[in-house]
């Protein structure tokens, strides 16, 4: 009996690895994250991001990205639950992976991180079409900044910049305000306007263009002023999270611990906000921010406390659900001011804010529409950074019962009084006829 | 052989890749500076108690080591930690043979008490592993301990030092690489380099001095084993074991690590000079200096030590040229400042730097200004250019470099890699004129309104023009020494109102810079919007220190009509702060109650209803109704009563039927009293007539 429960533990524990799958409610711990990687020189020149990574309970594993043993998925299951992609020359990954197996990893919902670089290869260029940005199409192009630069005494060609052009979000960059500009050398990128999953979480500022800084500009640049993006993030509707950036050297220990001085400021900073800019962001693509998860859904009659199978047009009723964000180690309460109830029959009859408690509770009362039919108590809740949350469940109305109409309606007493009167005068009426003489 | 071949192109795929991916990394700094505060206050991060390295005493050593070579005081309980670490291993027997090695390493640093008893033991069990010793790391930590112990005890010496030498030689393979153990297939530079350091200790411990032709046969496969050295672009030289197998890969900057631990080891104690170019020592400085400031502990150990090992050397010292800045101002009239230094930034030996030449970047003209020498600064340690030539106007240069030895002896303990080229940029003030945007004719050409810009200050132009019209923007660009500036960006942005950008590049002819735009053929490029366009001028440059973007004002345009088929502007982004958000609330309109009387109307009719009741019953008396006709028979009587009870039954059950019966429960009850009320009226209305047909026939 005892050697059989050892078999057991053993084979659960050999199968668990393999068990993995994209962040769910259930197990969104412990968490395997695949970094390939050009060379593996990238590991201590840009230890301390991985260090950081680590240190937050990330299990990383280094492969060359032309290792011809690397596999995302191996008898159906998904070996990882992340993928970061540090190799911008890469021309062909080694083993099972190509650009569909990674569009079909971020489709089953696991997360991706992407640096390119200059003369990033066409791989790493497609890979950022699928997410839905498209890096300048110029090999040599960088993003130069006459006006934004780093001051630098060793860095004379602008191409090192300084920007603070970030996106308004406390739920993608963390509370706290990130002071420092951040060091960027790279390539930028565009972010298509059809799409709507994409968010420009960094944008060059308005003096910036993309260019070969070697050569003579001959004809308009690409990409211009803050229309350029350096960093982006996609939320894709599964909510798999992807970051894509057009420099590798912005996770480097170099740009982490370099000073900065952003050209035309008096304010050096000690240390450039890359640190904390790509920490707090890899926080949010690893879900450790802004994932929501809605539970305990309830409605019922005011008064009443068990959930009714219909309701009658013109109730009372009470709905209330709980909403938690994962915080990367529990589910805290989730605390807003705009998740909107809907009921909802081909189109929204009550749209309402719901009230919170801040521990999570979020309930409202209203009064069923005097239309009957089957509707729906819809919770729509977009916000920027979050997840979406998208709950619906399905009640029907029906209209009142012939016996719930008002009975003694005062309007209709002269009436009744008539009927009852011309029945008393019959009654009397009988004798008078019947028994006079 | 197809795999060999895959492993052949994955290995020179790789080789590509690291090397791409290093320019990548250090392209901003294509010569290196020397170790700096940056080092030390990385070191004193990384090997911290509380950064959870200094558990075992291999990284205690590597901390002490770290610390002394940047010459950061060691903190006192760090010290402390590392003595009783030492002293625990150093005492116990049960210690392992390479913890006794990292305690024996850590003490030379710290300098422990340990007391000769343990001294005594600790030889005996090192000389015992010598001898029992299989494996290149089991001579390399026995063989290393015991020269260890001879550093501070003085009196250790090897009796068969020439057995143990060639045990440790049977390891060599013929490429100059290294087995780690006989049972080992694979070779590598790694372990070279510790079989290296072996044999350094073999020979400093031989008591009868080695035979020559050992070590020099040694020398040769050292050079062999320089053949395989690995060339970045920018110079720096390395080493790097490629195994099919990553198992135990150490990774480059562990394995030249290594190799220069065993090189510099050997060369102390040889007496022959080692055949090895002198510039591969200056590419394997260049390899340490251009990895930067590691953030990893061991790493920054590696490149520390081999960089001490170098600094030291008995083959030849590297000594670096760097420069503070590389931008210089013209217009703040920078000094150019060159540095030169050892890799661990301590003083050069008296040396003149000389600036070969300048030369415009991108362009093989000759040199700009003739050879001069640097004067030394002795104030700041470094060599200054006192005025930049006048011929060096902005831009960006390339400086040629050459460190001259003064003395000849010091030619052969130095390396200073021959003639440097340093990028440089030469930044300045540009100045801007005659800036002015006009509207013209078409036709003719004539000015319809012109206006003057102030580049340096605020401008509102307000302009207006048809598609038949055209709009120049001109301004004049001039070096500091009053030459022709082109800047790498030169661009005029045209916004409308809905967003869309036109970008224009201002071309130029000699200083004069101008663009003139057609609105007849930029109509359908603007797609046929008319209406307010904002300019903005964007004059930046590299080297132009007052680079500018402004917005000089706004266009009102006219453009004719769009026919069908013109092209749509494309979207524009969303704003995605707006795209989310709460949206308005809904609540639902409730269908109005029906109109109703007021309460009072309703009861005073009700009052109304039984005035003819009233009226009737008046009626009644009036006529002198009576009852004399009711039976006075006992049965017709029972008889008549109940067809009136009946009567009055049905009557209540309509009352009830109002008050709370439904329809169902009425029908029930009128069925069942409908039939009393059928018998009992068959029975008295019958007996009523046959009264009355009796009193009428009476």
């Amino acid at each position: 009996m005892g050697k059989l429960w050892l078999i057991c533990i053993a084979s659960i524990s050999i199968l668990l690895p393999f068990l993995c799958n994209a962040f769910s409610p259930e197990t969104p711990t412990d968490r395997r994250v695949l970094v390939l990687l050009d060379d593996f020189a990238i590991m201590s020149s840009h230890s301390l991001y991985f260090n950081a990574l680590k240190s937050r309970g990330f299990d990383l594993e280094f492969k060359l990205a032309d290792d011809p043993k690397i596999a995302l998925q191996r008898y159906g299951q998904y070996l990882y639950d992340a993928l970061i992609l540090f190799c911008p020359s890469v021309e062909r990954f080694g083993g099972s992976i190509d650009v569909a197996a990674i569009v079909n990893f971020v489709d089953s919902g696991h997360d991706l991180i992407v640096a390119a670089d200059v003369n990033a290869s066409d791989l790493i260029r497609e890979v950022g079409t699928e997410c839905g940005v498209d890096f300048d199409e110029d090999p040599s192009a960088m993003v130069i900044d006459h006006i934004g630069y780093a001051v630098s005494g060793t860095e004379g060609d602008h191409t090192l910049i300084a920007s603070d052009d970030f996106i308004k979000s406390d739920v993608i960059l963390g509370g706290k305000k990130i002071e420092a500009p951040i060091l960027f050398r790279g390539i930028g990128h565009a972010v298509s306007p059809a799409n709507s999953l994409v968010l420009k979480v960094l944008s060059a500022s308005p003096s910036a263009y993309s260019a070969n800084p070697k050569s003579k500009l001959s004809t308009p640049p690409p990409l211009t002023g803050s229309a350029i993006s350096l960093v982006s993030i996609v939320q894709a509707r599964n909510n798999a999270r992807l970051l894509i950036t057009g420099s590798l050297s912005m996770f480097s220990n170099r740009f982490f611990r370099s000073g900065v001085q952003k050209a035309g400021s008096q304010i050096k900073h000690e240390k450039s906000g890359n640190e904390q800019f790509l920490t707090e962001i890899s926080k949010w693509i690893f879900h450790e921010r802004g994932h929501l998860k809605a539970v305990n859904v309830k409605h019922h009659r005011v008064g009443e406390t068990d959930e009714p199978a219909l309701y009658r047009i013109n109730d009372e009723l009470e709905y209330a659900v709980e909403i938690y964000e994962w915080s990367g180690t529990s589910w805290e309460p989730y605390v807003a001011n705009d998740v909107q109830l809907q009921f909802y029959m081909m189109s929204p009859y009550v749209l309402k804010t719901l009230s919170s408690d801040k521990k999570g509770l979020y309930s409202t009362s209203f009064k069923v529409p005097d239309v009957y039919g089957v509707f729906q108590f819809k919770v729509e809740h977009q916000k920027l950074g979050y997840t979406s949350l998208s709950l619906s469940k399905q009640i029907p109305v029906r209209p009142y019962r012939h016996n719930e109409y008002e009975r003694f309606i005062p309007a209709a007493y002269p009436y009744y009084g008539a009927a009852f009167s011309m029945m008393a005068g019959f009654f009397i009426f009988s004798f008078a006829h019947l028994y006079s003489k | 052989m197809p795999t060999n071949l895959n492993f052949e192109m994955a290995r020179s795929l790789v080789g590509f890749t690291v090397l791409l991916l290093f320019l990548s990394i250090c392209e901003s700094a294509s010569f290196f500076q020397p170790i700096s505060d940056s080092h030390r206050s990385a070191a004193v991060e990384l090997f911290s108690p509380d950064h959870g390295s200094l558990k075992s005493l291999e990284e205690t050593y590597e901390a002490l080591r770290t610390f002394d070579v940047l010459g950061i005081e060691k903190k006192p309980d760090v010290t402390a930690t590392a003595c009783r670490l030492v002293s625990e291993t150093v005492g116990s027997s049960s210690s392992t043979l390479k913890n006794v090695f990292y305690a024996l390493k850590a003490n030379s640093i710290v300098k422990c008490k340990i007391n000769d008893k343990a001294y005594q033991g600790i030889i005996t069990r090192l000389n015992a592993a010598v001898d029992g010793a299989s494996s290149l790391p089991d001579f390399y930590y026995s063989v290393g301990g015991l020269v260890l112990v001879k550093g501070s005890k003085g009196d250790v010496h090897l009796a068969d030092a020439d057995g143990i030498f060639r045990s440790v030689k049977a390891f060599r393979q013929s490429d100059g690489r290294w087995r780690s153990s006989s049972s080992n297939p694979e070779s590598s530079a790694f372990a070279a380099g510790i079989a290296l350091e072996t044999l350094a200790g073999v020979v400093s411990l031989a008591s009868p001095e080695l035979d020559q032709s050992l070590i020099s046969t040694l020398n040769n496969d050292i050079s062999k084993l320089f053949d395989s050295i690995e060339k970045y672009d920018d110079g720096a030289l390395y080493f790097d074991d490629k195994l099919v197998d990553g198992h135990d890969h150490q990774g480059p900057l562990a394995t030249t690590s290594s190799v220069v631990r065993g090189l510099t080891a050997f060369a102390a104690v040889t007496d022959e000079r080692l055949n090895i170019p002198s510039n591969k020592i200056l590419g394997l400085a260049n390899f340490f200096l251009g990895i930067g400031v590691p953030g990893d502990a061991k790493d920054l150990f590696n490149q520390i030590d081999s960089l001490a090992c170098l600094e030291s050397n008995r083959v030849s010292i590297p000594l670096i040229l760097s420069l503070p800045s590389t931008v210089l101002s013209v217009t703040k009239e920078d000094l150019l400042q060159v540095n030169v230094n050892t890799v661990l930034g301590s003083n050069a030996p008296p040396l003149t730097v000389k600036l070969v030449g300048v030369f415009t970047s991108g362009s093989k003209a000759a040199s700009l200004v003739e050879s001069q020498e640097l004067v030394f600064d002795d104030g700041t340690g470094m060599y200054n250019l006192k005025n930049l030539p006048k011929s060096i106007d902005v831009g960006s240069y390339t400086f040629v470099f050459e460190i001259v030895l003064h003395e000849l002896e010091h030619e052969k303990i130095y390396i200073t890699g021959g003639q440097k080229k340093v990028p440089i940029f030469v930044s300045g003030l540009i100045k801007i004129e005659n800036a002015e945007i006009a509207v013209l004719d078409s036709d003719l050409g004539s000015i319809e309104t012109q206006k003057k810009l102030d580049l340096a200050g605020q401008n509102a132009v307000s302009l207006s023009a048809n598609h038949l019209q055209k709009l120049r923007v001109s301004f004049k660009l001039t070096t500091p020494h009053g030459l022709a500036f082109k800047p790498h960006q030169a661009l005029l942005k045209l916004r409308h109102e809905s967003k869309v950008e036109h970008i224009f590049v201002v071309g130029n002819s000699g200083k004069q810079f101008e663009i003139v735009l057609n609105f007849l053929g930029l109509v359908e490029k603007f797609f046929y919007l008319s209406g307010r366009y904002d300019i903005e001028l964007a004059v930046g440059d590299a080297v132009m220190e007052n680079s500018l973007l402004l917005a000089i004002g706004h266009i009102e345009l006219d453009l004719p009509e769009p026919p069908e088929k013109a092209t749509r502007p494309p979207p524009q982004p969303v704003d995605p702060y707006s795209r989310y958000g709460p949206k308005a609330e809904i609540t639902h309109i409730f269908r109005a109650p029906e109109k109703r009387p007021p309460k009072e109307l309703s009861l005073a009719f009700l009052g109304l209803t039984f005035l003819p009741l009233l009226g009737f019953l008046i009626g009644l008396l009036l006529l002198g109704v009576n009852l004399k006709n009711f039976p006075s028979n006992a049965v017709p009587a029972t008889f008549a009563t109940l067809f009136h009870v009946s009567i009055g039954a049905v009557l209540s059950l309509y009352v009830l039927f109002w008050l709370k019966l439904d329809l169902f429960q009425t029908l029930k009850l009128l069925g069942f009293l409908g039939v009393i009320l059928v018998l009992v009226g068959h029975r008295v209305l019958s007996h009523l007539a046959s009264t009355s047909a009796k009193l009428k026939s009476a």
